[in-house]
């Protein structure tokens, strides 16, 4: 069996995915770690991790794509792509019918247009403002003192969503403080937060423009409160599994796969100087 | 990608245009210690043969605001401007340019004189009524103001330009008064002539561009001619710059050589260029192997490879004819897509690149509906990134690189599936095979 490998090192998380060619191509396993102060550990750590869950020893890993803001300093990648062209790709591979994908990370957020072969057809992204990303979800969670896990399922319990007419991820946390101070309940001033970002993103992506088979990537699609918001303000229902965190790094590693060709090259796998953690 | 750069083109063209701009920075300071007179004027459809009539120099604001930000000293003045209250999202001209004329900041270190008069040949851009009102009060100099009207029809009306004519007549007498010196009308259609020639060549220059490999980059080799087209384009020293420039293009172009070893892609860029991170930009580009083949940005001053030229024989319409209609900033929106269009399919690009200016709201405005025209209405592969021209605070290096490979690596997928389209094939046609038609055909409901 061919195997590679794709590494995403966000702004604020690692994503790492191993895949396997045997007759077809199939996820082996993937890790996820903290990406912090020191990105080429981050990349080493994710990569052994997802080769330990996959069962492969990292020395038979034959190409790595490195992608995301730190790809440039993955030491025993092979080359590199941006997240733009892996997260089409790996959302493609997850859902074949995918044409828009909207990517929701710590610090970006993308709507891609896509083609029938999950090619690039055109994208959109936010400028020099993390309104609209799991940024803003982190400082309203911050706020209220409740988990960045939780917010989600605790939105969904809103009756009344509170308007929040800040946009701004800084100036948002004392919009909250003042409904807070109004007696609002917690769920219900999140609903309005995950409200104001699904609204945002929408008209972000209408750029593009959105086409149906709509595929929601990135590490805020596992906030069921941010899938469900962003449903309702589409009016339709989003594609979305648990492998889809994973998709920029699914991605890479699919285009690893293709990059590799016939010619397998065992021994990529060359650990820098710093010692990877566990 | 990798780190591949440019092979810029250096020759006689650089030393030349490096000399000719010292020269000018030279005869401004010689204008402040009683050498001849300098007059501030715009680029945007400047007159500057007007000046040659006087033996007049040009003094452009924008120039020095530009010099600043590629030596990397336009923050300071900024910062300055905005201390005098000039707020965040004024325009990084106005505010580099106010901001060293308080602090005594020079791009070359030569003294700039006190214009004799400041004069605002307002084409398209409003904000420099009150750029020039400010740079008249500050400097304590005398001000005129051009009311040059917008071009909301194809072609301007007689009205217009016989409008322009009678008030630059009126230039005319005030710079007599002012200066001192008659009017020279005999040097005036000789600077036409001039004039004429030069813009001959840069056409010409500017159509070797149309060659695969283009032997020069329309939008960041252009930019080193730019400086003298505006400041020399009337004078024989501008004739003689400008043919040199085409014989050494036309000689590279015909022994086959490119920007690269091997050209990639080819575009069509929109907006200025992030002047404080010039290098930075163009290695983004060079890292894919892709030239720029023609741009909206060199047609500031004038738009002349559609085949206007200044004539001897009616200098004050022809004037008129420029400033109305024949530079991209007095144009429309719609005359601008079908420029970038015209661009796509005679210069056989690829794709569209726009690099939107966030403190210039007048022509950056409008360019998301821009790249949704190119996109989703003509089918071609347009990116769109955002900074500024001035103001280094608003250049993010690791995001706009990441829309950049992002946009090429689309491309190069695109081709390798051969779907990647070029020139006017690159135009998607309608069902039936009908082309979609120009976009200032619209305007024709406006008339």
């Amino acid at each position: 069996m061919r195997v590679a490998a794709g590494v995403d090192v966000g702004s604020t998380q690692t994503k790492a995915v191993i895949v396997g060619e045997d007759g077809g191509v199939r996820m082996l396993g993937r890790a996820l770690v903290d990406t912090g102060a020191n990105v080429q550990r981050a990349a080493e750590n994710g990569f052994l991790e997802a080769c330990r869950e996959s069962g492969v020893e990292p020395e038979s890993v034959g190409f790595v794509v490195g992608t995301g803001y730190g790809r440039y300093k993955i030491t025993f990648g092979n080359t590199q792509m941006t997240e733009i062209s892996c997260h089409a790709r790996g959302a493609h591979f997850l859902f074949p019918s995918t044409r828009t994908v909207i990517d929701m990370g710590g610090q970006d957020s993308k709507a891609i247009s896509v083609g029938e072969h999950g090619e690039v057809l055109d994208f959109v992204m936010n400028d020099k403002c993390a309104a609209g990303t799991g940024r803003f979800l982190a400082n309203a969670a911050e706020v209220l003192g409740i988990g960045l896990d939780e917010i989600g399922p605790l939105s969904l319990r809103a009756r009344h969503p509170v308007k929040i007419t800040t946009v701004c991820t800084v100036f948002v946390e004392s919009d909250i403080l003042s409904y807070l101070a109004q007696g609002k309940k917690p769920e219900d001033v999140l609903g309005g937060v995950h409200l104001a970002i699904a609204r945002r993103t929408v008209s972000l992506a209408r750029r593009v423009p959105i086409d149906p088979g709509i595929t929601m990537t990135g590490g805020v699609s596992r906030n069921t409160g941010m899938v469900k918001a962003l449903e309702e303000v589409l009016g339709t229902k989003l594609q979305v599994n648990s492998d889809a965190h994973f998709a920029g790094a699914l991605g890479a590693a699919l285009f690893a796969i293709e990059k590799m060709g016939e010619s397998f090259e065992s021994g990529i796998w060359r650990p820098s100087n710093a010692t990877p953690r566990g | 990608m990798g780190e591949t750069q440019a092979s810029e083109y250096r020759s006689d063209i650089h030393r030349q245009q490096r000399d000719l701009m010292l020269r000018w920075y030279q005869r401004l300071e010689e204008s402040a210690h009683g050498g001849p007179p300098a007059v501030s004027l715009m680029i945007s459809g400047n007159c500057v043969e007007l000046l040659e009539a006087f033996g007049a120099v040009p003094l452009y604001p924008e120039v020095n605001a530009l010099q600043l930000a590629i030596r990397h000293q336009s923050l300071d003045p900024i910062l300055a401007a905005e201390e005098m209250g000039y707020a965040a999202d004024n325009c990084a001209y106005v505010k580099a340019d106010i901001g060293a004329m308080i602090k005594g900041i020079t791009p070359a270190g030569t003294e700039l004189p006190v214009p004799k008069l400041v004069l605002c040949n307002f084409v398209g851009c409003n904000t420099y009524v009150k750029w020039f009102e400010h740079a008249a009060e500050f400097q304590n100099a005398p001000l005129a103001m051009l009311d040059v009207p917008f071009l909301r029809t194809a072609e301007p009306r007689a009205e217009d330009v016989a409008y322009i004519v009678c008030q630059l007549k009126e230039i005319v007498k005030q710079l007599e008064e002012l200066t001192g010196r008659r009017f020279d009308y005999d040097r005036f259609r000789e600077a036409m002539r001039c004039s004429a020639r030069v813009e001959e060549a840069w056409s010409r220059i500017k159509h070797l561009a149309r060659r695969t490999p283009t032997p020069f980059d329309a939008y960041f080799d252009a930019i080193t001619l730019m400086g003298p087209l505006y400041v020399y384009r009337g004078s024989p020293e501008g004739v003689a710059f400008f043919e040199l420039a085409l014989r050494e293009l036309e000689e590279k172009a015909a022994r086959g050589e490119g920007i690269y070893d091997q050209e990639r892609f080819r575009v069509v860029m929109e907006g200025p260029p992030p002047y404080p991170f010039f290098r930075t930009f163009r290695d983004m580009f060079a890292a894919w192997k892709a030239t720029a083949v023609a741009s909206t940005y060199s047609t500031v001053g004038g738009l002349w490879e559609f085949g206007f030229r200044h004539d001897p024989d009616h200098p004050f319409e022809s004037l008129a004819m420029h400033m109305l209609a024949h530079n991209v900033t007095n144009r429309n929106y719609l005359q601008r897509y079908d420029q970038i269009r015209r661009y796509i399919e005679e210069w056989d690009a690829d794709g569209v690149v726009i690099h939107f200016v966030k403190s210039c709201r007048l022509f950056s405005a409008g360019q998301g509906d821009m790249r949704g025209y190119f996109t989703q209405q003509l089918g071609v592969p347009t990116l769109y990134v955002e900074s500024d021209l001035e103001d280094p605070r608003y250049f993010s290096e690791a995001q706009i690189k990441n829309r950049m490979d992002a946009f090429f690596e689309a491309l190069e997928h695109a081709r390798s599936t051969g779907t990647l389209h070029r020139g006017a094939a690159a135009i998607r046609h309608a069902p039936g095979g009908e082309i979609a038609p120009a976009a200032a055909d619209r305007l024709k409901i406006l008339q």
